[in-house]
């Protein structure tokens, strides 16, 4: 479909996307053009501009402080950067003792992979792709702690609301288990889920938000072994399987 | 009441790495955010969670806040609206309020904001437009935007076949662009 030579179509769809009413994929793919072509993000900006001001009607509530602290405190793990890990390695650890014997492997497998600094940047010769064509990237490889095979790769382009997760060792898969992602927060925040990996060879998930905003504050992704239909908790209740640093790649 | 300007100016200090701005931003408006996420999101807690994410963003994205092409408060509240809608996107979500039980009991005891919009000389134009649709147009675009329904759970919420309520807000949104045009 192409919107473009469609404004009747561009008003209705940047419409519906400040309404609310566009959803689901279409939503999806609505935003993808938005971050990739201008004219498009103007007219929803118009339209954000003439129904905006309908909120203003919402009776305001005063959020509790913790709101703030944790708000505080996220941006102080950003600051600090990717130092913020070892206060996640700490969580992860208490959260594997009960588990399984994983933990010390998990640890010596992490120092192994401990995030390279960010590899310098090869001076760049000529760089003709625009940026939102630069193939990248937020990557992270999990392994297995005992053998330090690598079995996963996850990766997600940085103006992407997708992760794609692609299984190196079929043999990963647990009979009536589900392997379910993780992002591990920094400073001991509870891990966020990022989904369940689907039995195909790659999984599509996709993100709350661009990756630039989901993963830039995430030091590591893992993957926690959990009964059908993902964690009944929302926090990972079976044992880490495999885990590895989540860097910015470009 | 922070006036538009005053928002602008501490978006442009947030902006330059200005951490008491940015408390002083998020003491100005947080309340009026954390009252649209409540109300899309039905529970306190995602509220709070979603609130947390769009402050951190608000503060990493302070300098792409272009003050030309809208009010500070319209573009953090598209930030909150946004993240909303993407959190009632997650799979998981999908069968939470299957008998629409959560949105009939969330919708009966809060106040119309239709009737408070009226009041506001700031959103007179909108409210002036609005008021100028058929009502079930203006239902059908309220409960949209305020309460975060889709088209299925519009066209169960009004009772109506899905097809009559799409075309009541496609309409209804050309209407309101039409007569905010006119009175511009």
């Amino acid at each position: 479909m192409d919107y473009r030579r469609k404004p009747e179509l561009q008003q209705r769809l940047a419409a519906e996307y400040v309404l609310g009413t566009l959803r689901g994929l279409a939503r999806a793919r609505f935003h993808r053009w938005l971050l990739q072509d201008a004219a498009l993000a103007r007219v929803v900006e118009e339209w954000s501009a003439r129904l905006g001001p309908m909120a203003q009607a919402v009776p305001g509530r005063r959020p509790p402080a913790r709101v703030w602290r944790a708000i505080e405190q996220r941006l102080g793990a950003m600051r600090t950067g990717r130092a913020g890990l070892w206060h996640s390695l700490a969580f992860w650890r208490a959260l594997a003792l009960g588990a399984s014997g994983v933990t010390a492997a998990l640890l010596a497998a992490v120092t192994v992979f401990a995030p390279p600094a960010p590899p310098p940047a090869p001076a760049p010769v000529v760089l003709r792709a625009p940026s939102n064509e630069v193939p990248a990237s937020y990557l992270a490889v999990l392994s297995d702690p005992k053998t330090q095979k690598p079995m996963l790769i996850v990766s997600a382009g940085r103006s992407s609301d997708q992760l794609w997760v692609k299984v190196l060792d079929p043999s990963i898969h647990v009979p009536q288990k589900v392997l379910e992602l993780w992002a591990v927060m920094p400073k001991g925040q509870p891990p966020k889920s990022l989904g369940m990996l689907g039995k195909e060879q790659k999984t599509m998930l996709p993100l709350h938000d661009v990756a630039d905003h989901s993963l830039a504050d995430v030091p590591m992704l893992a993957v926690s072994l959990e009964p059908m239909g993902g964690s009944p908790t929302g926090k990972p209740t079976g044992p880490v399987m495999y885990s590895g640093p989540c860097v910015q790649y470009w | 009441m922070h006036t538009p300007d005053s928002l602008a100016t501490l978006l442009a200090a947030c902006s330059q790495g200005d951490r008491s701005a940015f408390a002083r931003l998020y003491e100005g408006t947080s309340a009026q955010l954390f009252g649209v996420a409540v109300r899309i999101l039905r529970r306190e807690d995602w509220a709070e969670e979603v609130l947390q994410d769009c402050y951190v963003s608000i503060w990493n994205h302070a300098r792409s806040y272009r003050p030309g092409l809208s009010a500070p408060m319209t573009w953090m509240t598209s930030i909150v609206r946004n993240r909303c809608l993407d959190w009632l996107r997650r799979p998981s979500l999908e069968t939470i309020d299957e008998d629409g039980k959560l949105i009939e009991n969330a919708m009966s005891d809060t106040p119309d904001p239709l009737a408070e919009l009226e009041r506001r000389a700031d959103a007179s134009a909108i409210a002036r437009c609005l008021q100028a649709l058929e009502a079930r147009q203006r239902q059908a675009i309220a409960l949209a935007f305020y309460d975060g329904l889709s088209h299925s759970e519009l066209a169960s919420h009004m009772r109506q076949p899905l097809g009559t309520v799409k075309t009541w807000v496609r309409r209804g949104l050309i209407r309101l662009k039409a007569c905010l045009e006119q009175g511009a």
